[in-house]
């Protein structure tokens, strides 16, 4: 940084500063409730205030923060602090570990989906509730559909490739979020689904694949994620990857099943073209029909 | 002082993120935020043109043809102060095919409820052109011969309507409501056939029948919440409902060796109840335990179908009397003995007991299956430990072990490799280092071995051994070594980066003396970011990912039942690499040039190839498939002006272009003539002006 920039880098800061100090020579006159609503720290803090447009902003709750001490609620008591800014605040969330920070917010925000925070994923890595969530802010991005990936991706590198594959969920228009299917605040399900197991997960919207069905298919019992790739592919219905490659790396290669790929040829092409496997096998995912006829138990009608 | 520091309090990973105003990918930047915020209400109308036809640009925002589009959205939000009560309208995408909206009334702290609605349209990006009648009804008619037809729209529409109530009750308990309702109807792509003789130009006797689609998702969920400084639980009810208005997919026409090739089952009706409760309790103000244990019944009693070409076996009733029934029982502690140690631990029982009737189904039994339905039963249990330590210079060190069982049933006669239980255990070490003004980041490693019982012989019936030489991808032993790297880095003050580096293998065994099925699997993803001040005014940011996956599996031609390969002369063995290699980028750029005007873009990129090498291990040659490349670009350039504080006008251009040399349907045609196509090369010019207002 050369002399110039830093002086213009510097000027808003000095200035900022000196009205913050000449506000404070008058600090006496100020009122308590001026210090606990964040009147006082606003002159230095501008964006300080914002924070009670929202729902920790709510006189008439008596669990609120501006209910209570206001910003030292969270950020403890400023008394030294408005003596002097060579005194830190008592909570200085720059300076604080991730753990320690999510200790001043899990003190309110701790029950229902957040119960299984502690030993979470995101919790042992560190992360911190304000790496996703932004509270002097108006709008949250955490919190909003359309721009909830963009926290994610924030992380989450391979999972923002994929959501330009051709096949994929309608995440970017903002239809479904990531915590559509993830609670990012712990669950007791793989890969901290919001439900008990991915299967649970995907029924909330796919129910139909539910069953169980009188011909079954074991994998689709299990987990659909054998062969799907939620987050994006480029092989249709986000299948990871496409028939008859996929089939098989299960099947046994007697008949028909170990038949090469081809885009020629009645047998060869009728498993790699359009639906693959599935132009015969087509209901994959298992099939009600109780027909007593032979190749019913192929999910094939 | 506060630009640095916030920045630093969020993380330099979020401070990449945060570098801009919000910016949606897909182009329409958010002037109207979602938020339950006093000082988040506003609203946006304005009208977008698209220039040209887009099935996927599209496919769920419903821009896909060329024309008129309205843009309006809007949040209000209302605080009486006095009584803490909040009244919040919202609404979205309202001109277009995806609206969404929302009414939250809530007195906080005491009770409040909402009602939602949205609805989905996702519209196929394919042309489909066909002659096949009663598209969307359960009644197909299928021409007896190839025929022209006219071009389809086919799309699926889920209409969501939720509904919730929460209510603080006496002393620290809470009531939770939630009720949601969603109807979908449509159609989606779908056929029926084998393979065999078909008309010329055909692949065989395959003919398109879309799925109609008519059906309702409901889920109710009530929940007890009590909430202490030490004790937390949530405790209740969650049940679910599929219900599908057609049971059965039905034909008339169509090719007479598919006569008998009706109806099609159509997803039966489903529903599940579950009972939970979960819980967190602080033993001491260095450990937690937390629980949850629920049961959950599902069943499925749809009636079947019926009709001439579904005989039955004697003693089949007319429904499955499907029921499933799940145990989950999960505990775990975490505990900091020292300041410097944390310890976790971790149990998990998921017992999901199919039991559905067995019965016989198939008379006389084929060859490969003794004719009973085969309920599948899954018995999860897992358990993972793990230390981590603080080091100096804030470094943090984790090493943790992880285990899997799992014990599956199956039936006696089958013709998939099959062991009974599979067992995982999982290494994990990691050095992270969070706190630090320039440089933080994680070093990650983790190996993880299954192996499992031995593979049980597959037999075809009256104990004739089958062919045993695919050990399927779930069940095989398989070695994974993963390692993750990721570094946030701020060199100089305006600027951050960020690099992570993955790369993941997996190493398959197949099956007792075979070298088939399942060989290898590698995953890199190689991505690096960066955000750069170079004004208050002016913020640039610029992102870089390599995606490659591969895999690598085997197989054989035609290998007779008791899997002898090749069974005759030189049928092939062979072998097949699969890879997806992509790259991406995307670059953005935000100005205010003047304080009325501000302007941005917003450039994005992914060039992705899907490889398919095939090669012969032994026997006659076989050919690789061609490669398909697919590229997606999307360009967004905004201006927004305000006449006043709170208002102005807003312009937005988007180019996008998608281009595909993809053969998956390129030569297909279903024996009716029913062909599916789709522009190789679409781009599409979307304009949109929009005025818009914050309510101050």
């Amino acid at each position: 940084m050369n002399s110039n920039s830093a002086t213009r880098s510097l000027l808003p800061l000095f200035l900022l500063c000196l009205s913050g100090a000449l506000y404070f020579s008058n600090a006496a006159a100020q009122s308590a409730d001026d210090i606990r609503e964040g009147k006082v720290c606003a002159s230095c803090h501008a964006n300080a205030p914002i924070v009670w447009s929202g729902k920790h902003g709510t006189k008439a709750d008596g669990r609120t923060p501006i209910a209570n001490a206001g910003c030292a609620t969270c950020h403890g008591d400023p008394a030294e602090h408005l003596k002097s800014f060579q005194n830190p605040m008592p909570r200085r969330f720059s300076k604080m570990a991730s753990s320690e920070k999510n200790q001043v917010c899990t003190t309110c925000h701790q029950g229902q989906a957040r119960i299984h925070w502690q030993g979470s994923t995101h919790e042992r890595a560190d992360v911190a509730c304000a790496t996703c969530h932004t509270v002097h802010t108006a709008h949250d991005k955490a919190r909003d559909k359309r721009t909830q990936f963009e926290v994610c991706f924030a992380c989450h590198k391979e999972q923002r490739a994929l959501l330009n594959r051709p096949s994929r969920h309608p995440i970017r228009e903002g239809l479904v979020a990531c915590s559509d299917c993830h609670n990012p605040h712990g669950s007791v399900g793989p890969s901290m689904m919001v439900r008990d197991n991915v299967n649970d997960t995907c029924y909330t919207c796919h129910m139909e694949k539910r069953g169980p069905f009188v011909r079954t298919h074991q994998p689709v019992q299990e987990n659909c994620a054998i062969c799907h790739n939620p987050h994006g592919t480029t092989t249709p219905n986000l299948l990871k990857a496409r028939p008859p490659f996929l089939c098989q790396e299960c099947h046994e290669p007697t008949s028909h099943r170990g038949n090469v790929a081809s885009l020629a040829g009645t047998t060869t092409g009728a498993n790699t073209l359009a639906r693959g496997c599935l132009n015969c096998h087509t209901n994959i995912h298992g099939t009600n029909n109780p027909a007593n006829i032979s190749n019913e138990r192929t999910f094939r009608r | 002082m506060k630009a640095r520091d916030t920045l630093r309090m969020a993380g330099m990973a979020a401070a990449l993120m945060a570098a801009f105003d919000t910016v949606h990918a897909q182009g329409v930047e958010v002037q109207v935020p979602f938020a339950l915020n006093v000082d988040s209400s506003a609203a946006a109308i304005g009208l977008g043109y698209a220039l040209d036809d887009a099935p996927r640009f599209g496919m769920y925002n419903g821009i896909t043809k060329e024309g008129y589009y309205g843009l309006f959205d809007f949040n209000l939000v209302d605080r009486d102060d006095a009584t803490g009560t909040w009244n919040w309208l919202s609404g979205r995408n309202l001109g277009l095919d995806s609206p969404q909206a929302r009414y939250e009334y809530s007195k906080q702290g005491n009770w409040g409820y909402y009602l939602d609605y949205s609805k989905i349209t996702r519209n196929e990006p394919y042309t489909v052109t066909t002659a096949v009648g009663g598209i969307g009804s359960p009644n197909l008619s299928i021409p007896t011969t190839p025929t022209a037809g006219a071009p389809v729209d086919l799309r699926t529409k889920r209409e969501a309507i939720g509904v919730g109530f929460d209510k603080f009750l006496y002393g620290n308990w809470n009531l939770q409501v939630r009720f949601r309702n969603e109807e979908k109807e449509g159609a989606r792509l779908f056929a029926r056939g084998t393979t065999g003789a078909g008309p010329a130009g055909s692949f065989g006797a395959f003919e398109f029948a879309p799925e109609p689609i008519n059906s309702a998702t409901r889920q109710l969920e009530a929940k007890i919440g009590y909430n202490d400084s030490k004790l937390q639980l949530s405790g209740g009810y969650y049940g679910t409902a599929y219900n599908n208005q057609y049971t059965g997919l039905n034909f008339t026409g169509g090719l007479a060796g598919l006569s008998n090739f009706t109806p099609i089952a159509l997803p039966p009706d489903n529903q599940s109840q579950q009972l939970y409760l979960s819980g967190g309790y602080g033993f001491t103000p260095t450990t937690r335990g937390t629980f949850k244990l629920a049961r959950t019944q599902a069943t499925q009693e749809a009636a079947f179908v019926t009709g001439p070409f579904v005989p039955l076996a004697p003693g089949i009733g007319d429904n499955l009397m499907g029921r499933v029934d799940t145990t989950l029982v999960q505990a775990g502690v975490t505990s900091r003995p020292m300041p410097k140690l944390t310890l976790l631990a971790d149990l998990r029982y998921d017992d999901r007991d199919d039991k559905t009737p067995v019965l016989v189904y198939l008379t006389p039994p084929s060859s490969t299956s003794n004719g009973e339905n085969e309920p599948r039963s899954i018995l999860t249990k897992t358990g993972k430990v793990e230390a981590s330590y603080m080091l100096p210079a804030s470094f943090r060190l984790s090493g943790g072990i992880g285990y899997e069982e799992k014990k599956r049933n199956t039936s006696p006669v089958r013709v998939v490799s099959y062991r009974e239980t599979t067992e995982e255990t999982s290494y994990r070490v990691e050095l992270r280092r969070t706190m630090s003004e320039t440089v933080t980041g994680a070093l990650a490693y983790v190996h993880s071995d299954r192996d499992g019982s031995p593979f049980q012989q597959t037999t075809v019936l009256a104990g004739t051994p089958g062919s045993n030489l695919i050990a399927p991808i779930h069940l095989a032993d398989r070695k994974r070594d993963k390692v993750r790297l990721s570094v946030n880095w701020a060199p100089i003050e305006p600027l951050s980066l960020q690099f992570v580096v993955e790369d993941a293998k997996d190493s398959y065994s197949g099956r007792d003396g075979s070298n088939l099925g399942p060989r290898e699997g590698r995953a890199q993803n190689y991505s690096v970011d960066a955000a750069y001040t170079f004004s208050e005014q002016l913020q640039a940011n610029a992102w870089y990912s390599l995606n490659n996956t591969r895999a690598e599996q085997s197989t054989c031609v035609a290998a007779s039942a008791t899997g002898v390969c090749p069974a005759v002369g030189a049928t092939p063995i062979w072998g097949a690499t699969l890879q997806n290699l992509s790259s991406s980028f995307g670059i953005g750029v935000r100005d205010k040039p003047q304080s009325d005007l501000e302007v941005g873009a917003d450039l994005s990129y992914s060039d992705i190839k899907d490889e398919y090498r095939m090669d012969t291990i032994a026997g006659n040659p076989v050919t690789s498939l061609p490669d398909i490349s697919t590229t997606l670009t999307r360009l967004n350039l905004f201006a927004r002006h305000a006449f006043q504080k709170n208002s102005g006008i807003r312009i937005d251009y988007i180019y996008d272009r998608f281009r595909t040399n993809d053969w998956t349907w390129s030569s297909w045609m279903y024996a009716d003539g029913t062909r599916i196509t789709q522009d190789p090369d679409q781009q599409v010019t979307f304009f949109g002006v929009s005025y818009y207002y914050r309510f101050q």
